[in-house]
């Protein structure tokens, strides 16, 4: 496709390039290319000759438009994109001519009128002609998706077309860039695209774990290409947004906690301790272990589990046992109990005050109660036994 | 150890009953008998009668079941003649709770003799008791009252101590409330302290009585002693000061102030019995016989017991006397007082008759 070049006979070309009627409301288009130092003549009345074209500051074409009434007419040199030059012909046809394409020896031109025109001749030489063969690309960038996730990666896809007539060549891919991202397989250059022809490329975005979150937006991706001529230009995408979401980590999280916080009991009485394990955080937790440490003076009443593993705790979800703990020494008693979990551990701590069983707690009394019971008593007998 | 039975009889008799029983309880103050027991020299029972149950009431240190209401609503009234009455209806209950309380080697009667219960009743429970325990010495112990108590309080002791006298008990110690005047302050806590004297020579007998003595007096002395003179006698003590001699204080024992009835010990003494207890150092034997020996040929008989106790000699003397002229002189006021009482009511008797003789003919016109 590179270097390709068309030769076109001008007569081959009369013959292959249609007279396109246009359906506009009342007015007439008609698509003529017509040779340097060629014309031809619409409804044998109007001359339009090509002087000469130009492809510098942008493509032009010299054209000479006459008529039988008027023989001298006018010069004019139309320009690509211009607003259609007007030419009324003196007999009442008025013909309006915008320059569509310019080739290396020729001009296309796009004449409306409101009548309809005919080329009713044509001065065509035997002139070999090569066409200007010029790229004209355009980029669209889509990110797939447009929010993700820091650590994630998204689809890039640029897609390009050559809507030129010649194939794009040396084409440079400047693609923006999103701090802490990486463009993986994102081409710098890329191959010639043929006039018409689209070419697709696709490539990872990887999030960086250090990148920071929010709407990020990618600059433009810009191309620098070569048509046939030589001639360079270049085109960019819009710029686009890509929402980078910071990272939920799942994790599982722990919690334990004793209920009561404080107490005071009795010694030798049934200190009952309930423990909750809650999963705090958003993934299962597997293998939780609990283990119990009572301070010398405690120990575990019968039949109770003070240490229990589980298998799995689900988040949101938690387990709850209860121990019954009985102390024998009076005192502060501080019960730790520590939970461990994928590697992690947590504790929660249960102080509790003994105190003298009720008896013992008395027992000073009791002992003094009695002699002084014992007095009274003796005193109301003797006072019994004096009163009369 | 001798088993001796305390009777008070009358309000009088209760309170130096009472005065005892307190005593027995040691120093301990009016709350001794809460925390402690008596502890009587001898087994004593005491029991004190009386026909007014608020006199027995107010007895604080006696115990309940010893205190015997002998049931005739508001006492006697100072009225021998139905006081001896209510004896005389009532004596299986006095002799039967008495009887309760054992058999008994010595017995006090404690009364006054110008009260109506207790001086009615005292010489009719001699009698009782005399029968009911022939070999136990039954002692009278008879307070006399004031000489200004009024006419039926000195006729009362009048006829009571002849009462008495005629029953023949081993002995009547007279104990006379002219002392009193001795005490300064009202006269409940006169009575009080005279109560304590007296509770305390007649424990102060009791403990000698019971106890090995070095010179030894016992039961058999104080019946010889009480059987001196007329019968009747009184006590008295002493309680010697720092540096006086046991001569001075056996001495002191005789002396007025001590008495518990006015009399004059070495005219009118019969026979004594002399109990002197103290520190060894201060008991100098021989000066104790010599002194009474002394006091023999005064005296007459002289009974001496020694008891070695803490403290500083005290000496109780007890006697009996040949004559009693402090008496003669409370008999003479007592029938003055009759004989006075007696135109009196026949005065106020002939006024009244001669007031109702105005209507003598009349009848209640409505
Ligand atoms: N020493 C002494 N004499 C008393 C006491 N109470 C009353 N008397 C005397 O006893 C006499 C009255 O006799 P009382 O015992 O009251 O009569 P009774 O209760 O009817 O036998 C009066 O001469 C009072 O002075 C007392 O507590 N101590
Ligand atoms: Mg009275």
């Amino acid at each position: 496709m590179n270097g390709c070049r068309v030769l076109v006979v001008v007569a081959a070309a009369a013959l292959l390039i249609l007279v396109l009627p246009m359906t506009a409301a009342g007015v007439e288009t008609t698509k003529v290319t017509i040779g340097v130092n060629e014309y031809v003549v619409l409804n044998n009345d109007i001359y339009i000759e090509v002087l000469d074209v130009s492809g510098d500051m942008g493509w032009s074409a010299q054209v000479h438009f006459y008529s039988y009434l008027d023989p001298v007419g006018t010069k004019k040199t139309l320009y690509t994109g211009d607003i259609p030059t007007e030419y009324p012909s003196g007999s009442g046809l008025i013909i309006e001519v915008t320059l569509d394409s310019v080739f290396s020896n020729a001009a296309s031109f796009v004449i409306e009128s409101s009548k309809k025109l005919y080329v009713t001749d044509r001065n065509a030489g035997e002139v070999e002609t090569e066409p200007v063969a010029v790229p004209k690309l355009t980029i669209t960038r889509t990110i797939d998706p447009n929010k993700a996730e820091i650590g994630q990666t998204v689809k890039v896809t640029l897609t390009i077309k050559n809507t030129g007539n010649g194939t794009a060549t040396d084409i440079m891919l400047d693609e923006g860039t999103i701090a802490k991202t990486y463009k993986d397989g994102c081409p710098s250059t890329i191959e010639d695209i043929a006039a018409g022809a689209t070419e697709r490329i696709e490539y990872d975005l990887k999030i960086r774990e250090d990148a920071q979150s929010g709407t990020r937006e990618m600059p433009a991706s810009v191309l620098n290409y070569k048509g046939e001529s030589g001639v360079s230009d270049s085109t960019e995408s819009q710029s686009s947004v890509l929402t980078i979401i910071p990272k939920e980590v799942l994790l599982p999280e722990l919690t334990i906690s004793i209920d009561p916080i404080d107490y005071v009991v009795t010694c030798g009485d049934d200190v009952p301790m309930v423990v909750t394990i809650t999963n705090i955080g958003n993934a299962t937790s597997e293998k939780v272990y609990v283990k119990g440490d009572l301070p010398p003076g405690v120990k575990l009443a019968k039949g109770g589990e003070l240490e229990p593993v589980y298998e799995s705790v689900k988040p949101d979800k938690g387990e709850e046992y209860e121990v019954t703990l009985v102390a024998s020494e009076e005192g502060k008693h501080v019960v730790e109990m520590k939970m461990m979990w994928a590697g992690e551990e947590a504790t929660a701590v249960f102080e509790f005050w003994a105190e003298k069983s009720g008896l013992e707690k008395y027992y000073v009394y009791i002992i003094a109660a009695i002699p002084i019971l014992l007095i009274l008593l003796w005193i109301i007998k003797r006072r019994r036994e004096y009163s009369y | 150890m001798l088993n001796i039975l305390v009777l008070g009889l009358g309000q009088c008799g209760n309170r130096i009953l009472d005065a005892m029983n307190r005593e027995a309880f040691g120093r301990g103050g009016a709350f001794a008998k809460y925390y402690t027991r008596q502890k009587f020299p001898a087994s004593v029972k005491t029991i004190a009668i009386n026909t007014a149950i608020n006199d027995l009431k107010g007895l604080v240190d006696t115990r309940a079941k010893d205190r015997l209401h002998v049931p005739h609503l508001h006492g006697v009234g100072a009225n021998r003649t139905l006081g001896k009455q209510v004896f005389e209806d009532n004596k299986e209950i006095i002799m039967s709770e008495i009887d309760r309380r054992g058999t008994f080697d010595l017995i006090f009667i404690i009364t006054s003799a110008a009260g109506g219960s207790g001086s009615s009743f005292a010489p009719l429970l001699v009698r009782e008791l005399k029968e009911t325990y022939n070999n136990a010495p039954v002692i009278c112990i008879a307070v006399l009252p004031f000489r200004e108590e009024g006419s039926i309080f000195l006729q009362n002791a009048a006829f009571c101590l002849k009462d008495l006298v005629e029953e023949k008990p081993s002995g009547v110690l007279l104990v006379d409330n002219q002392y009193l005047k001795k005490y300064a302050g009202d006269i409940k806590s006169a009575y009080d302290k005279f109560n304590t004297t007296t509770a305390r020579r007649l424990l102060f007998l009791i403990e000698a009585l019971n106890s090995e003595m070095l010179m030894v007096t016992d039961l058999g002395d104080l019946k010889t002693v009480m059987n001196g003179g007329i019968g009747i006698g009184t006590m008295g003590f002493y309680e010697a000061s720092k540096d006086s001699t046991i001569k001075s204080a056996i001495l002191g024992s005789f002396k007025p102030s001590g008495l518990l009835f006015p009399t004059n010990v070495y005219k009118e003494g019969a026979r004594a019995m002399l109990i002197i207890k103290g520190d060894k150092k201060y008991l100098d034997l021989d000066l104790i016989t010599k002194t009474i020996e002394d006091l023999s040929t005064e005296v007459g008989q002289v009974f001496k017991g020694v008891l070695i106790q803490k403290g500083r000699p005290r000496v109780l003397s007890l006697f009996t006397l040949n004559s009693v002229p402090e008496l003669e002189k409370l008999y003479a006021i007592a029938a003055e007082a009759i004989r006075f009482e007696r135109e009196r009511q026949d005065k106020s008797k002939s006024q009244l008759d001669s007031a109702f003789s105005h209507i003598e003919d009349l009848e209640p016109i409505y």
